[in-house]
């Protein structure tokens, strides 16, 4: 039985690996990709103690670290977390099933939906959410791109490496990134931004042709597009917790205290909880 | 695997995509050889990835004519028999 099993292996998961090996617990670290989210961030530029590095550099750094200490790893997806007796369980979509005395969650953020009509349909058939994942797919396309924060400053740049043209729609009256991504974005002759402006749906055949806008752009409420790409942030991915009665908030982040314990960490003997740590690019 | 038993594997990828890499390197590690084709260049590449999967997100793997989209470590062993 493992001292801890931290659930998720993306840059909170490493830390917390990295310190429960330091510390000499018998520790599994488990999910689907090690590295985790960071993995599909082109560059990062914020992350104290590296100037400029690509995410995926930055997930090997940490992954590097965790390794120094004696930790296991298995890259697999849990499907489930159930409690016995006197331990968790923690079962894998290849059928394995560890035991645990705790769980820490790291199980970090999906990207959040637009929730329009078409959204669901055209999903990889122009609607996207990773340009680094498929942004390439668009090489001299007309891209657009939903969102108005960081994340999409820096999604619009990474897209206009491969497209002819990048239409960036915020939902707000400006752009909310940082000011130096900001400023790429208005330095970039291939990026044009639309602020106060919301996809109403999202229309085509067998791929995406067009959005339907809740006002003129261009003098026209239908934009035609060769793909959309969604970046409006992430939203929990609290799910495991939940099934074990693990209380969350109304947006679905795991309540934790000052020590990030969960409700549940006096539902063992001592030193047995569950506890929460999250990662946010 | 038998060399005369060796799947045909077809990997529509991109040069920047995280999860081609990972799918790649999971080929390697099992010693499966692979024709690996860049969506992002190769625009007849690009409408045979659609023909073959009718969706864009990639990578796409072709073992045998069995289709399968993302990196999906357990779906892949399964075709490849591995």
């Amino acid at each position: 039985m493992h001292d801890t099993i931290i659930v998720g292996a993306g840059c909170a998961g490493l830390a917390a690996a990295m310190y429960a090996g330091r510390l000499g617990l018998k520790t599994l670290l488990i999910g689907e990709n090690i590295g985790g989210t960071i993995t599909l961030t082109d560059v990062v530029e914020n992350y104290p103690g590296f100037v400029k590095l690509t995410g995926q550099e930055l997930a090997d750094n940490l992954k590097k670290h965790a390794e120094a200490y004696k930790i296991e790893k298995a890259e697999v997806k849990v499907t489930k977390i159930s409690r016995n007796h006197n331990c968790f369980l923690v079962e894998t979509n290849e059928g394995q099933t560890y035991q645990g005395k705790t769980i820490i969650f790291a199980t970090g953020t999906e990207w959040r939906k637009l929730n329009v009509p078409g959204e669901m349909e055209f999903a990889n058939k122009g609607v996207h959410y990773c340009a680094l994942c498929d942004g390439a797919v668009y090489k001299n396309k007309v891209i657009a791109l939903a969102g108005g924060g960081d994340s999409a400053a820096k999604e619009a740049l990474l897209l206009s490496q491969f497209a002819s043209k990048v239409i960036v729609l915020a939902r707000g009256g400006k752009l909310r990134g940082e000011p130096i991504n900001n400023q790429r974005v208005a330095q970039n002759p291939k990026i044009e931004v639309f602020t106060n402006v919301n996809i109403k749906k999202i229309v085509g055949d067998k791929i995406v042709k067009a959005l339907v806008l809740d006002r003129p752009v261009r003098d026209n409420t239908t934009l035609n597009v060769d793909a959309v790409f969604i970046a409006i942030g992430h939203v929990a991915l609290s799910q495991l917790a939940k099934d074990i009665g693990v209380k969350t908030d109304g947006k679905g982040e795991i309540i934790i205290d000052r020590e990030s314990k969960t409700n549940i960490h006096d539902f063992l003997p001592q030193e047995m909880f569950a506890t929460q740590s999250s990662s946010k690019r | 695997m038998e060399k005369n038993n060796m799947p045909r594997v077809k990997v529509y990828s991109t040069s920047t995509c995280p999860w081609c890499t990972k799918t790649k390197e999971f080929l390697k590690e099992n010693h499966i050889k692979f024709e690996e084709v860049n969506v992002g260049e190769d625009e007849k590449a690009r409408n045979e990835m659609f023909d073959k999967s009718g969706q864009f997100g990639v990578p796409v793997i072709d073992v045998n004519g069995t289709i399968i989209v993302g990196f999906k470590k357990d779906v892949l062993k399964s075709a490849l028999g591995i």
